[in-house]
């Protein structure tokens, strides 16, 4: 556990009057698996939101790999390293699993268009050479037997495993999971909870958001807590389970008390 | 139901590659055909047959296919298409009239005007999504024929006459009434344009068009470059409409902005809509249809319109996906899950 990945630096996200995010600052370290949690309406999407470049930080600076991401066009942090999930899935969902994978994997491939119209040797070789390892990413996954059905037609929590397949299918160095588990049952969790170690031992480095508080604690290495856009906890599970501010912020403060 | 796209696919996909050369070739022969038919049923009481084939149903295929790159493939709601069929007809007509090129030369010329008038109309206007897009599109169609309308030195409203015919090749003569031959040689550049079609929609440029129709952010989020995609697409349908207006000035050999309102536009809209919007073989049906019916029921004289709109209204609700809708690649499930 030593080089840093991903290092928030105070950033801060003003939507107009409202202050989603308040002078946060965390690091993810290489391999690690760090969850993200906090109440409802928390921040915890915007902190991914920042991250991806959907939305541009009000203040202060967000480092991958020790390079500012500020002003980076969405589609070259993902191409620098950094795929996503969605919270509510946003599958391609008339093409099939394994075309939504290979989409994905199309972002380090050198050929194009004109190199697929005139039917170059480049545009083949990576082709096939992409199919192949989309096809070893829905194995990995567990969901290498769903390849050639409309992501549309897959039972709910296929689907939730084709996002993280499809997020590993851009080869990146940061996954970053919202809420996998979402609608999961108990069986479910367990299965996802080993998925997420899986890709962890397979070298990537994890910032998981979620909800389910079994999930988060027994997965992560790790666990920062946000509530109403300021980070009130960053510490070992164990640690944060038993944090008096985290407790309040999920639980409230006893009438007595204040 | 009876499923033609799905009763296509499955003779397709059951064939081998030898059948498959003898399929697509019958089918271009049986077009090919289509000239000789004019004796039968399908001859068109007013219009002449000959020249209906040409345009507008082969001139309506090759911009609906054109069409359906923007629409069909990427999803970009285009409402002013005409102006690059305008463009390319214009170039013809200038071209044709002040230099001593062929239509042939021109014909490149035509193509790249229009190309690079889809870039400048494309990189403001790809930065809007959905209705945006469609206004500025439809403001575009409009500005090109109220330019051209305003414009004298290509003729203002009196448009360009005497735009010369192709040469003649092969000894074959272009000539106003050989509706044949122009037919025939339109027919090869639909061919042209559904390989080009074809070659792009697989790989990497047809699952990046694919990706940006379906979910456009969850596709920049996945590295897919969506605005040089979509800079594409509008650049490649506007080149098929380019190709389109050169090959009709070099028909009808007289044009004026009255040929290029926004009423051509939806037309073509229609076709691809009416066809199956993203199957190059439902578009080609849609403009064929669409082309061909209003001159096929001439014979109702002022009621015509009227049964080619409510033939319109009422496969928009029977089959709201198209004649042929888009193919769904779904593959059966192997055994073992089927239960």
């Amino acid at each position: 556990m030593s080089e840093s990945v991903l290092r928030l630096e105070n950033v801060t996200m003003q939507f107009g009057g409202l202050v989603a995010l308040n002078d946060v600052s965390f690091e993810i370290k290489k391999q690690e698996i760090l969850g993200l949690i906090g109440p409802n309406g928390a921040g915890k999407t915007t902190v991914f939101n920042v991250i991806t470049g959907v939305y541009q930080v009000t203040k202060g600076d967000i480092k991958f790999l020790g390079k500012s991401l500020k002003g980076q066009k969405r589609y070259k942090i993902t191409y620098g390293g950094i795929a996503r999930t969605f919270q509510n899935i946003r599958l391609w969902g008339e093409m099939t699993a394994l075309e939504n994978v290979i989409t994905a994997t199309d972002t380090h491939k050198k050929s194009g268009l004109l190199s697929g119209l005139f039917g170059l040797p480049i545009s083949r070789k990576e082709e096939k050479r992409d199919k192949a390892r989309a096809q070893e990413i829905l194995d990995f996954i567990g969901i290498g037997e769903y390849a050639d059905r409309l992501a549309k037609n897959l039972p709910y929590g296929v689907q939730r495993r084709l996002e993280i397949a499809r997020a590993l299918g851009t080869n990146p160095k940061l996954l970053l999971l919202d809420e996998p588990a979402a609608g999961f049952n108990p069986a479910e969790k367990v299965e996802l909870a080993k998925t997420i170690r899986k890709i962890r031992d397979a070298g990537y480095t994890v910032l998981l958001i979620e909800h389910d508080m079994s999930l988060v604690m027994g997965v992560s290495d790790r666990v920062v807590v946000i509530d109403f856009g300021q980070k009130i906890a960053d510490d070992l599970p164990a640690k944060v389970q038993n944090d008096k501010r985290v407790v309040e912020a999920y639980l409230g403060v006893p009438d007595d008390a204040s | 139901m009876f499923n033609l796209r799905d009763f296509g696919a499955s003779i397709w996909e059951r064939s081998d590659r030898k059948m498959r050369v003898l399929i697509a070739l019958s089918a271009i022969a049986v077009a090919a055909m289509l000239p000789f038919l004019g004796g039968t049923f399908l001859n068109t009481p007013v219009a002449d047959y000959g020249s209906v084939l040409v345009f507008p149903v082969a001139i309506f295929a090759i911009m609906a296919l054109g069409l359906n790159i923007v629409i069909g493939k990427s999803g970009l709601l285009d409402l002013g298409y005409v102006a690059f069929f305008a463009i390319g007809a214009y170039t013809m007509g200038l071209l044709g009239t002040k230099t001593s090129l062929n239509t042939w030369e021109i014909l490149p010329i035509g193509i790249a005007m229009a190309m690079f008038a889809g870039l400048i109309l494309g990189v403001p206007a790809l930065r809007l999504r959905g209705d945006y897009l469609a206004i500025i599109t439809l403001g575009f169609g409009e500005i090109v024929r109220i330019t051209a309308l305003n414009l004298n030195a290509i003729g203002g409203a009196n448009g360009i006459i005497g735009i010369p015919t192709p040469p003649t090749i092969f000894g074959l003569e272009y000539t106003f009434d050989n509706h044949r031959l122009y037919f025939w040689t339109f027919l090869i550049i639909i061919l042209l344009t559904i390989w080009m079609i074809r070659r792009l929609s697989v790989r990497r440029g047809g699952r990046a068009w694919e990706s940006i129709r379906q979910d456009e952010d969850a596709a920049e989020l996945m590295g897919v470059p969506t605005f040089k995609y979509k800079i594409w697409a509008f650049v490649l349908g506007a080149s098929v409409g380019g190709a389109a207006g050169v090959l009709y000035a070099s028909k009808t050999l007289f044009i004026s902005p009255d040929n290029f309102t926004l009423q051509v536009s939806i037309l073509i809209l229609a076709c691809v809509i009416f066809g199956g919007m993203g199957n190059i073989w439902g578009v080609i049906l849609g403009a064929v249809i669409l082309g061909y019916l209003p001159d096929r029921i001439r014979f109702l004289s002022d009621a015509r319109l009227l049964v080619f709109g409510i033939v319109l209204v009422l496969m928009m609700n029977l089959r709201p996906d198209g004649i042929l809708p888009r193919k769904k690649r779904e593959k059966a499930l192997p055994a073992k899950d089927s239960k």
